[in-house]
């Protein structure tokens, strides 16, 4: 195996923060590398200095073999390398395959778009990532996960010797990771080096034949042969310890008058007779595939989409929620959206400003004062808990890493004692550290009486969290159980659901 | 990074080292600057000027504008003249009047805003000519001079001989506004709306009830500047912001702009404002001393706020190279 870049003794500084200390990587061609680390770490600012984002204050690089110096993105682009960020950069209004071929357009500017065949062409994308879409859809109208099928198939058509993917699958169901993945593996048959981050080990050890980790901007391991370690190794180096998988039970909270009750519930989008029981203190897992309507169920209780028939109680009461000001203000529901970027933060205000929102009506005083010093005391302890890296509650949420910006996300919700909580994928891009940290809140947070919705598509974390599993498909509750915590079990009832096999339904 | 560092390398600072390089080029150059009637007539304008840059200001944080700041600054101080004239009133109901009209003004704009959905720039753009059109159809074009004496006198008193007690009420209303956006949910709720008002929805917060405010309060902050002028002039006067009101179309943006407050939303500066404000007034005064034409100073102005953004831009990325941002 030859090759075909390296980089040696980067360095990058942020105001406050060292990002890149002395990072060294190396890549061959025909190989997927694994870039792990926990959140904060530098994978996506090694990413960027990669692909000429950001200029590097110290080291080299070298590609093929000569000095590599990209001056801005698309030089990086030229020479070969492509990526998909983190962070979504689809341009809103434009159709799916304008973004998709982008790049291309923008290398001929004053030539006429032929229409009918950049639309087909598109369409080849689509069908290879299974993206069910029309090619001249507008970006903006698609789901979270079809948006990040866009952005790895806009990165694909670059056809680039090295294909950076910066958590490609932090919003995909393990279907279209599957077929991701094998799109990835015949890329590295021909002899294309791959980068690929994730806090999904799992994943990470099923596609990747070497890792580089980093931990606090520096290599904790470099380039190593994936197959040498084993799940705790690579742990171990991530975190510096070995993981901790809590032994919780699950909890028989189904009783009494529900907080939260959907009755026959339909809507506009097309959810049929939804019926969904929510107790004090219990924590509901609505599992189904993407698509399954789930978060748009969310919304539709919080008085964002139309509901056309049945109705919401809370308390046993009926509730009137027309705005999710209501939701919020009257009925104290809580929603952590699954998309953090436009619906969970507001990236140009500080950390502290951020997590505070669904709290400064309540904490302030005298008809409407508030203090920072109120705000700090109720929300530090999330953000501490969490360990959200930040080099000060005045930082831009903007500016922190994606999974600590998921963490702010999150933190503002947890901290807003709300009595109905919806949490929407609450791990996304999340480390694995973390992520116990996390699920540990959200079990306090149940024990202290909060009644929590969670909707995820990560199979194991619902399994962890969950009294009671709910599974939806197409619009409409096909049924659930008691969690049992057998992760065999669960799947396989799940699955059984999913397909109709009424049998499953204990 | 430490407290005096960032201050040091902020907007406000470099419109300070601004207005003090102007401050002491023009009174060199004329002498009659320093007089104490010239720093008077200064103060005076400017107290006006800021708060019509606070008026565009607190429009801007959501994101749009109000082209119909001048009719409604108009508006409000006819309608405050016309209370103390017709009906002999006192001046406080009659300001309070005046500044209810301006709050009115500027909730309709803003409940048509939300309610169409358009851009608030056709909106403005409309309302700008329709306010002023009725106020000038309602009035006859005709101005009120019977104003209240004890208004007028206000306007012209002269504090410790230089300071113009309209300046005080620009401060008190600087005050105002820095503690609601700092200290109020109210106030960060209207932020957030103005930066991201999906992620506003979603928190609970009532968006368009909060652009409506905005709308409300640049209303009012308008109605508050048309007032000053008022009491200063001694008489409220239909044409007194030029025709349409666009006479104060310039001061409007370039006070916020120069001081910082973000033109997509969500983010403002009280202080810069009224640097930037100030800066403007000061430069106008500056050149009208030194006999510049009028023509001359718009151009000078308009050259200011490029060169404004140009040196901003260039702080900016000086900043970001040296890692201080
Ligand atoms: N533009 C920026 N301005 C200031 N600090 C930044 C900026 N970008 C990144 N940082 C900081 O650099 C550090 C590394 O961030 P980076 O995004 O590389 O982490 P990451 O390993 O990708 O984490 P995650 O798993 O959360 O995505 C973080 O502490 C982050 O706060
Ligand atoms: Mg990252």
């Amino acid at each position: 195996m030859t090759e075909i870049f390296n980089a040696q003794g980067i360095l990058k500084t942020f105001p406050g923060v060292k990002a890149l200390e002395d990072v060294s990587v190396s890549l061959t061609r025909g190989s997927i590398h694994a870039l792990l680390g926990e959140n904060g770490a530098g994978k996506s600012t090694l990413i960027k200095v990669m692909t000429g984002v950001y200029r590097p204050d110290g080291g080299t690089m070298m590609l093929d073999g000569a000095e590599y110096e990209p001056q801005n993105t698309h030089d990086a682009i030229v020479k070969g390398i492509g990526v998909v960020h983190q962070e979504r950069n689809l341009i809103p209004r434009f159709s799916i395959a304008e973004n998709i071929f982008l790049e291309h357009l923008a290398d001929q500017p004053l030539r006429r778009i032929d229409y009918p065949k950049l639309f087909q062409d598109a369409q080849r994308w689509l069908d290879l990532l299974e993206i069910d879409a029309d090619p001249a859809t507008p970006v903006d109208r698609l789901s979270v996960a079809k948006m990040q099928l866009v952005e790895i198939a806009k990165a694909l058509s670059l056809n680039s010797k090295i294909l950076m993917l910066d958590e490609p699958t932090a919003s995909l169901t393990p279907h279209e990771t599957d077929t991701l993945f094998g799109i990835l593996r015949r890329l590295r048959d021909d002899g294309a080096s791959l980068v690929f981050v994730s806090h999904k080990l799992e994943e990470v050890q099923e596609i990747c034949d070497s890792v580089t980790v980093l931990r606090d901007g520096q290599n904790a391991c470099e380039s190593r042969r994936l197959d040498e370690l084993g799940r705790q190794d690579i742990v171990r180096l991530m975190i510096g310890r070995s993981e901790m998988i809590p032994d919780w039970v699950a909890r028989d909270r189904a009783e009494g008058q529900p907080v939260l009750e959907l009755s026959n519930v339909s809507t506009k989008l097309g959810h049929k007779a939804v019926d969904l029981k929510v107790h004090k203190g219990e924590i509901v897992g609505l599992y189904g595939l993407v698509g399954a309507g789930r978060s748009e169920l969310a919304k539709a209780v919080l008085g964002k989409f139309e509901i056309t028939d049945g109705e919401v109680l809370v308390n046993g009461i009926s509730a009137k929620i027309n705005s999710v000001a209501d939701a919020v203000g009257r009925y104290r529901i809580g929603y952590v959206s699954e998309d953090r970027k436009s619906e969970g933060l507001v990236l140009i205000h500080s950390v502290l400003e951020n997590v505070g929102i669904p709290i400064w009506r309540r904490l302030s005083q005298f008809g409407g004062f508030l203090t920072n010093g109120t705000v700090r005391k109720h929300t530090v302890p999330f953000i501490q808990k969490l360990e959200v890296r930040t080099p000060s509650l005045e930082q831009q949420v903007g500016n922190l890493s994606g999974g600590n910006q998921q963490k702010i996300s999150v933190a503002k919700w947890l901290a807003a004692e709300a009595q109905v909580l919806i949490i929407d994928e609450p791990s996304v891009g999340i480390d694995i550290k973390t992520k116990a940290y996390l699920h540990e809140l959200i079990r306090e947070l149940s024990d202290t009486g909060t009644a929590i919705l969670l909707i995820t598509s990560d199979m194991p974390e619902m399994i962890a969290l969950a009294d009671r599993i709910v599974v939806m498909n197409e619009y409409a509750v096909m049924g659930g159980f008691n969690n049992t915590r057998d992760y065999t079990e669960m799947s396989e009832g799940i699955m059984g659901l999913i397909q109709g096999d009424e049998t499953a339904a204990a | 990074m430490g407290g005096p560092l960032r201050f040091l390398l902020s907007n406000e600072f470099g419109l300070i080292v601004l207005v003090l390089l102007f401050g002491i080029l023009f009174s060199t150059l004329s002498p009659a600057f320093l007089s104490k009637f010239s720093l008077y007539a200064l103060g005076r304008t400017s107290a006006v000027n800021i708060m019509i840059g606070f008026s565009m200001m607190v429009v801007i944080i959501t994101g749009g504008l109000n082209l119909s700041v001048g009719a409604i600054g108009v508006g409000a101080a006819m309608f405050g003249g016309w209370l103390m004239q017709a009906f002999g009133m006192p001046w406080v109901p009659g300001v309070i009047g005046g500044l209810a009209m301006g709050a009115a003004l500027g909730a309709l704009n803003g409940v048509i805003i939300v309610r169409s959905g358009l851009h608030s720039f056709i909106i403005t753009l409309a309302t700008m000519s329709i306010f002023f059109g009725v106020m000038i159809y309602l009035t006859r074009a005709e101005s009120y001079r019977e104003i209240s004496p004890a208004f007028t006198s206000y306007g012209r008193m002269k504090i410790l001989g230089v300071i113009s007690p309209l300046l005080l009420v620009t401060f008190a209303v600087a005050i105002m506004l820095s503690v609601l956006f700092r200290f109020t949910a109210l106030g960060r709720e209207m932020l957030v709306a103005g930066a991201n008002a999906r992620a506003a929805e979603i928190s609970g917060i009532r968006v368009n009830r909060m652009i409506t405010y905005c709308h409300m309060l640049s209303g009012i902050l308008a109605g508050v500047a048309g007032l000053m002028l008022v009491s200063r002039t001694g008489a409220a006067i239909p044409s007194m912001a030029g025709q349409l009101g666009q006479d104060w179309l310039l001061p409007a943006f370039l006070g916020p702009v120069l001081g910082g407050t973000l033109l997509t939303g969500g983010r403002l500066s009280v202080l810069g404002t009224l640097l930037g404000s100030f800066l403007v007034t000061m430069l106008t005064t500056g050149l009208l001393l030194m006999q510049v034409g009028a023509f001359w100073i718009q151009t000078y102005l308009g050259l200011l706020l490029l060169a404004a953004v140009l040196i901003d831009l260039a702080r900016r990325s000086y900043l970001e190279r040296r890692k201080l941002l």
